[in-house]
């Protein structure tokens, strides 16, 4: 396959066995190594026992490197690969410079009116859906029911940031190991920095005003980062700073954490007994607000979507429609439960009992992803779209940058003062940089 | 001594790995050095215009640049330290008349075929990590705070990771060296009366010379751009603590898409990597003349 | 050494040597320990040592996820393929440089040394695009030109130390014999060499084996060797240190062992011209 596409890119000599064995399409699958995509793989015996003339090949990696693949191979048409696995940050900004391949003539099976709206929203330019949803998450409270009882206190549906301080005060006991939150702490634009920034959300902070001047030296974001270093250094777990989803779904699981705010796709690996040790104990909350009409929530999908100039547009059109149905829904529920279907994408997944009734997380992971908007994320106006991330592309440079000052704060090399001064800074520079601002 | 046609022939000879490595340095640094002077972030396709030397200006003024030479420094010399001195003791132990020399030997040089991506997450997870990490647990048996190492000590982590790392090949080129040494010599030495560190100060260390000269050499070409140990461990963070010259531009080139920056940054680095280099080989020169 | 040693001595040298080698060697005890334990008892505080249930589950697990033998074929031809190919280029270029040497050979070999300092993020972007151009994007051929390239230096800096301690007298009287250039190499020069030449095969194999920024960077699905394998089990959702653990044993299993059955062979020649 990849072959083909490089005899069609010049290297005629070399490759022109490729052009023989087209009988076969294979499709090379670019996806991250979480654990909704190994199920999809997993499962792909399906897929190819349906479509016998189309063979996978998968290259599976973890979320940094897979991201640092895909973009360079779309932008230079290395033509690697002709599924990609991306997230709803590069969507939009890949569409309108024409890498990716639009998703129309769907078939009428596929029910692509289906799609969660705030999803496919944030998926489509000018109505015309450019990826598909494979899952979506919101961010929420997870948090231990038993040590709230023995502590003698209860968590609010709707908690705001003094509720999850005093509860996470009541339920800390270092002494037993355990903490009362664990929030991220690892440097990066989808690591830290999404949890940062829905944060700043609530706190009426934002990247940007409307003139595309950074905001670090504001007010709200002191009160953001001093909240997020103070609930931290009480009550978080040592090495917080080094520590992404991953590393804070082993403490949980394990049983360490009182709290943990992150991705609801997280609520169906606590509570699956086979690897938690504490998974009939977790109880669900929104993500808190401090009273000014916005949550600390983000909003986020993990997409199926296809580069530009693949040679087997349809055949991945036919995988993607495939990954991403009502029918793999129901495919992953007969294997695995319907605690385990892969979340947040599809309206009518909400409204099935039998997966209300299997997800004790269900309700409180729709409410979540219904009270982020991607269009309108902040208490006062921004120039850009997105929750947890700012749709512009120099975003994941500038992002990751700040995200290692907040880290470093986190680790008490520098202060929260001088974290945003050097977070100010260095927006500041890169805005030039890019034209922005003068 | 040499006649002109084994001259002619030598030429010939040489002439293919000339030209390859000739070929492979300098298209590459071709493009690295034309893309320098653009503007060109894959992210943002476009004409990439001509801007001069704005890149290298928003390259050396970076807030990590600095750092990120020190850091540099700190990684290659610390592990140099350790891996030199850890090496002679370890050779000099190694010498010594024992039983199951061999497995001995099998077990010091094993770290060396582990893959840098491995071993740093094999140290970052089971043994760093503050909380399930098996340092931890050692700390919390001796009734102590666990320590948060990647945090609050990154750099000196990762030299300790590296040096875990190229310890057995310090230790392998100094045994091989020690080894060689005429017993003899020693013998007379301590018949004279001679200390046993007043021989390895006067004989030993003297003969081992050559052979710390090509461990430096070694090890400085691979230390100098040690690039996965600090992706897996730390992300170059926290802050800039442990970014050094290899991860800036990755950093810029592969995490900004900034090709342009990036390419000025290699730039940057490889005229830095030549001054180490020069001054490398006026030391080796001198040891290593036949 | 032809001391007479006390057992005592010999005694306390064997705990000593045993104690550090453990150590040293505890990291990789650890991990293949761990890759056989459950998910949980791997971490387990206080640390499980052998008292825990043997399973095997975690090596199912990950050969039913990745195609462990195609990663492992991979890195089998692109190691060994990148080194036969670097020996070929440099040993003419190692012998004329021992004896024929010039003004300016130690330049030249110097000059070879300095090549791989350029640091190789700076130029990925560069190379990738010729890749593309080429159609050597995800090929094993690609992959073992540039590991060729990569080690190249440092193959034929070794074989010029070990050349270099061949007496020339001995090809002298071989030339005096009638010996042709290429007798004198093929019979009478690479017998001699052969300790040197397999050292550097076998070192370059490993720096090969573990070269991990070119071969996940230039590999898709279709050449990708075991670096890229294991990139897929870096911090994925949930416990995973038994996984990890067995994933990166599987990945240096292959290089240990051949590097444990080889080490006479691969400590007699690493003298990099040190010893005189």
């Amino acid at each position: 396959m990849t072959a083909s596409i490089r005899t069609l890119l010049g290297a005629t000599a070399l490759c022109a066995t490729g052009m023989a064995a087209a009988a076969e399409t294979t499709l090379t699958i670019a996806t991250v190594n979480n654990g909704d995509m190994i199920r999809m793989q997993g499962l792909a015996g399906d897929f190819t026992a349906k479509h016998p003339d189309i063979k996978l090949e998968w290259v599976t990696l973890e979320e940094n490197v897979l991201r640092q693949r895909v973009t360079q191979d779309i932008a230079t048409k290395g033509g690697q690969f002709d599924v990609m696995t991306i997230g709803t940050y590069e969507v939009p900004i890949w569409a309108k410079q024409d890498w990716l391949e639009p998703l129309d003539g769907l078939s009428d099976d596929y029910d692509a009116g289906d799609i969660l709206p705030a999803i496919a929203g944030g998926l489509s330019i000018d109505g015309t859906l450019y990826a598909a949803p494979f899952y979506g998450e919101s961010s929420m409270v997870m948090y231990r029911k038993d040590l709230m009882e023995k502590a003698g206190m209860e968590m609010p549906e709707a908690p705001t940031w003094d509720d999850i301080a005093k509860a996470a005060e009541a339920m800390t006991d270092v002494s037993a190991g355990i903490y009362g939150i664990c929030l991220r702490g690892k440097a990066g634009w989808g690591e830290n920095m999404a949890f940062l920034t829905a944060a700043a959300n609530s706190f009426g902070a934002r990247w940007f005003d409307m003139d595309w001047k950074p905001q670090f030296d504001t007010e709200q974001w002191k009160t953001t980062l001093t909240t997020y270093l103070d609930l931290m250094g009480k009550y978080g777990p040592p090495g917080a700073s080094s520590n992404g989803f991953n590393e804070n779904l082993a403490l949980f699981q394990s049983g360490k954490c009182g709290m943990w705010i992150d991705a609801t796709v997280a609520a169906s690996f606590v509570t699956n007994p086979n690897d938690s040790t504490v998974a009939d104990q977790v109880g669900f909350a929104l993500a808190p607000d401090a009273g000014l009409g916005k949550r600390g929530n983000w909003l986020w999908a993990w997409t199926l979507g296809i580069p530009a100039g693949t040679d087997a547009p349809e055949a991945a059109k036919t995988f993607i429609e495939w990954a991403t149905s009502k029918d793999y829904l129901a495919l992953v529920a007969e294997k695995e439960g319907w605690a385990n279907v892969p979340p947040g994408t599809r309206t009518s997944l909400y409204e099935n009992p039998e997966y209300l009734e299997a997800a004790p997380f269900a309700e409180m992971t729709l409410k979540s992803m219904e009270a982020a908007d991607p269009t309108n994320p902040t208490v006062d106006p921004v120039p850009y779209t997105g929750v947890q991330f700012v749709a512009i592309p120099e975003f994941q440079g500038i992002g990751t940058a700040v995200g290692q000052q907040f880290s470093a704060a986190l680790a008490g090399q520098i202060t929260a003062d001088q974290a945003l001064q050097n977070a100010q800074t260095l927006t500041e520079r890169e805005m030039k940089r890019g034209g922005y601002i003068k | 001594m040499s006649t002109k046609a084994s001259r002619a022939a030598a030429r010939l000879m040489i002439s293919p790995s000339v030209i390859l490595l000739l070929g492979w340095m300098l298209i590459p640094l071709g493009m690295t050095l034309y893309f320098s002077v653009l503007r060109f972030n894959l992210l943002m396709p476009g004409d990439n215009p001509f801007v001069g030397f704005e890149n290298y200006r928003y390259f050396l003024t970076d807030p990590g640049f600095t750092a990120a030479i020190w850091n540099t420094l700190a990684l290659v010399l610390g592990v140099l330290v350790i891996t030199i001195f850890g090496g002679i003791l370890l050779a000099l132990l190694l010498d010594q008349p024992m039983f199951g020399q061999g497995i001995v030997r099998i077990l010091v040089i094993a770290p060396f075929f582990v893959m840098p991506t491995v071993s740093a997450l094999v140290w970052k997870n089971m043994f760093l990590n503050p909380v399930n990490g098996l340092f931890a647990h050692l700390f919390t048996a001796l009734g102590l705070q666990p320590y948060d190492f990647l945090s609050q000590a990154p750099l000196a982590s990762i030299i300790g990771i590296v040096a875990w790392q190229w310890l057995p090949f310090a230790t392998l080129i100094l045994l091989t060296a020690l080894q060689s040494l005429d017993s003899e010599q020693l013998e007379a030495a301590e018949m004279d009366g001679a200390t046993p560190l007043s021989r390895f100060w006067y004989i030993m260390l003297p003969h081992l010379a050559r052979a710390i000269t090509v461990v430096i050499l070694i090890q400085t070409i691979f230390l100098l751009s040690v690039f996965a140990e600090i992706l897996v461990t730390t992300n170059g963070g926290p802050g800039y603590a442990s970014t050094n010259l290899t991860y800036l531009i990755y950093v810029q080139s592969l995490l900004q898409y900034d090709v342009g920056m990036g390419s000025a940054g290699g730039v940057v680095a490889i005229i830095l990597a030549n001054i180490v280099a020069i001054f490398l080989m006026r030391m080796i020169g001198k040891n290593l003349e036949a | 050494m032809a001391r007479a040693v006390t057992t005592q001595r010999k005694a306390l040298n064997t705990v000593i040597a045993w104690g550090v080698g453990i150590l040293i060697f505890f990291p990789i005890l650890w991990t293949i320990l761990t890759s056989f334990k459950t998910e949980a008892e791997a971490i387990a505080d206080p640390p499980l040592w052998f008292n825990f249930h043997w399973t095997l589950e975690n090596y199912v697990t990950v050969q039913e996820r990745s195609n462990y033998f195609r990663h492992f074929w991979n890195s089998v031809v692109i190691s060994v393929g990148s080194t036969l190919i670097g020996l070929a280029i440099a040993v003419p270029a190692a012998w004329a440089m021992a004896f024929v040497p010039g003004k300016r050979t130690k330049d030249v070999l110097m000059w070879m040394l300095s090549t791989k300092m350029l640091p190789p993020v700076g130029v990925l972007v560069p190379l990738y695009l010729i890749f593309r151009n080429l159609g050597l994007l995800d090929t094993r051929t690609g992959l073992v030109f540039v590991l060729t390239m990569i080690n190249l230096p440092i193959i034929i800096w070794m074989l010029y130390t070990y050349f270099k301690e061949i007496p020339n007298d001995i090809l002298e009287a071989a030339r005096m014999d009638g010996a042709g250039l290429r007798d004198e190499v093929v019979h009478v020069l690479l017998p001699m060499a052969v300790p040197g030449m397999a050292s550097t095969v076998l070192l370059n194999i490993i720096l090969a084996w573990n070269e991990a920024f070119w071969t996940l960077n230039l590999t898709a699905a279709k050449a990708a060797p075991l670096t890229a394998f294991i990139a897929s089990y870096s911090s994925p959702e949930g416990l995973f240190y038994a996984k990890l653990s067995a994933a990166s044993t599987m990945a240096i299993a292959p290089i240990l062992i051949m590097g444990w059955f080889s080490q006479k062979q691969l400590v007699r020649g690493l003298t990099f011209g040190a010893v005189k």
